[in-house]
């Protein structure tokens, strides 16, 4: 699976939404109103669901689905580099 | 106290769901308390409880907040809805400043703490959910109520035991009658049929054994009690001042005018057994609503059914009324549905309510021959009487004594 469908997977069965109501490009605080105990909930799953840790600061309200792709993107590099 | 108007009522109750289900199931006088099937609880002392299993069927709240929540709060949820919807409210409507939320809980939401506290030790700190820090605590219902309304006033949780909802209701009362809010959301919740809080509730001490005979097991002042069942449900009611209700043309049903309460400072678990503190509580609430105590038409008890609780609280009420106690028609419908703990003040508040306006006492069921003589218990069936006046006591571990006067309009 694709990186990016790996997350839209998680965040959606996370926050109980229809994949439509969740837009690539938008805010995680914008369209689905993600709230703070959401995020750390989704920085959890996230760590487990790609082997990699993550910071409260790397995964905000402002991040969209392909900010957050970036950020795992760079994380996975970095472990296939070390 | 200037008289507050209850506009709304929201039940949710092992004996119903809303209060016309509610109602036809109390008048009935069915019994809803059966073995708990909701886990294994076999090993326990008392394995029996009024146990909601349908509350999903009644929800208006997503799946995304759910999860994020105690069934408690859930409860808190539906009945609040309800209470809204009865009123004829739209809570978008108000100024969210000038909206409160008074509740009652003793014990907090353990079935999404114990869950959360097991995978703690499980799997370690990963392994607890972020939403256990706000899910569990007593206050919680009132947080998710009040973002789920956007209510900003003054707003209180209670927690003083199986007292808790009726002191919120009084508290409520008296912050509407100061003229700090225009509404208040005022009850209380309470979700005690967990693993964990049906051990404390048996450590406690005061549970029915007769788990051979769910039904007839709650037995209030009743020769062959062996204790109280628990039970879980939230009783959730719309209060306002009397000049805004009637300028909105709200159906009033029932006013609160009187509020009293004491504590026996006697024992940490135990109430004193002479009754004078819950005595001078009930003499408050009276003096507080200026109604004589022959004006009371109806005393909704609380019935613990353990001796000391049951001969103090019939020891109170002969202070207060003297001869008249045996005259005044008085029950403990809870025996029907187990004893909500936290949120049982509301629940019978709201029973009582109902009974107003239908002209009949609900009954105690299984008081076949009373250990405390000399009240008029209505037992088995429900009576047909008019109620104008009538008194609510409701008590917490530790001798915390709480009462209530509503009147009818």
């Amino acid at each position: 699976m694709e990186v990016k469908d790996k997350i839209r997977e998680t965040i959606i069965n996370l926050l109980k939404l229809k994949p439509q109501e969740l837009k690539d490009n938008e805010k995680l605080c914008d369209g689905i109103g993600a709230d703070s105990t959401e995020l750390v909930e989704l920085v959890i799953a996230l760590e487990k669901a790609f082997g990699v840790k993550l910071t409260a600061k790397e995964i905000t309200k402002f991040c969209s689905v392909n900010d957050i792709e970036k950020t795992i993107q760079s994380k996975l590099s970095q472990t296939v580099l070390k | 106290m200037r008289k507050i108007a209850v506009t709304g009522i929201g039940i949710v109750a092992p004996s119903g769901i809303g209060k016309r289900q509610f109602w036809a199931n109390i008048k009935a006088g069915r019994s809803f308390v059966k073995k708990i099937t909701r886990f294994d609880a076999q090993a326990y002392p008392s394995h029996i409880a009024g146990q909601i299993d349908d509350l999903d069927a009644y929800t208006h709240v997503s799946e995304r907040l759910l999860k994020k929540m105690d069934a408690f709060s859930h409860m808190a949820l539906i009945a609040s809805e309800m209470a809204l919807q009865d009123a004829g409210l739209d809570i978008q409507k108000e100024d969210p400043n000038l909206v409160g939320i008074f509740l009652g809980n003793a014990i907090g939401g353990w079935l999404y703490a114990e869950t959360e506290l097991r995978d703690l030790y499980r799997e370690g700190r990963e392994g607890v959910s972020p939403y256990m820090a706000s899910a569990w605590f007593p206050a919680a219902p009132q947080g998710q109520v009040s973002i789920y309304y956007g209510i900003k006033g003054f707003s209180k949780t209670v927690v003083s035991d199986r007292a808790s909802s009726l002191m919120a209701l009084g508290y409520a009362g008296k912050t509407l009658g100061k003229d700090k809010l225009n509404l208040i959301l005022a009850g209380g919740m309470e979700a005690p049929v967990t693993p964990y809080a049906l051990l404390c509730c048996n450590t406690y001490g005061c549970l029915s054994k007769n788990n051979d005979n769910p039904q007839s097991a709650y037995r209030p002042f009743d020769k062959k009690r062996d204790g109280f069942v628990i039970g879980e449900g939230a009783g959730i009611v719309t209060l306002e001042n009397i000049e805004r209700a009637k300028a909105r043309n709200a159906n009033i049903q029932a006013v609160i005018s009187g509020y009293g309460t004491t504590c026996d400072a006697r024992d940490r678990i135990n109430p004193a057994t002479d009754g004078k503190e819950l005595a001078r509580a009930i003499q408050m609430a009276l003096d507080d609503a200026q109604v004589l105590p022959e004006k009371i038409d109806y005393i909704s008890l609380d019935g613990l059914a353990c001796d000391d609780w049951d001969s103090g609280e019939v020891s109170a009420i002969k202070q207060v009324f003297g001869d008249k106690a045996k005259t005044i028609p008085a029950s403990c419908p809870k025996s029907m549905f187990g004893n909500l703990l936290g949120a049982s003040g509301a629940v019978d508040m709201i029973t009582t309510i109902l009974g107003m306006e239908h002209n009949l006492i609900p009954p105690t069921i299984n008081l076949d021959e009373p250990a405390n003589n000399g009240l008029n218990y209505i037992k088995k069936e429900a009576k047909e009487y008019k109620i104008n006046k009538a008194l609510v006591i409701s008590r917490g571990r530790g001798g915390i004594n709480s009462a209530l006067v509503i009147e009818k309009t």
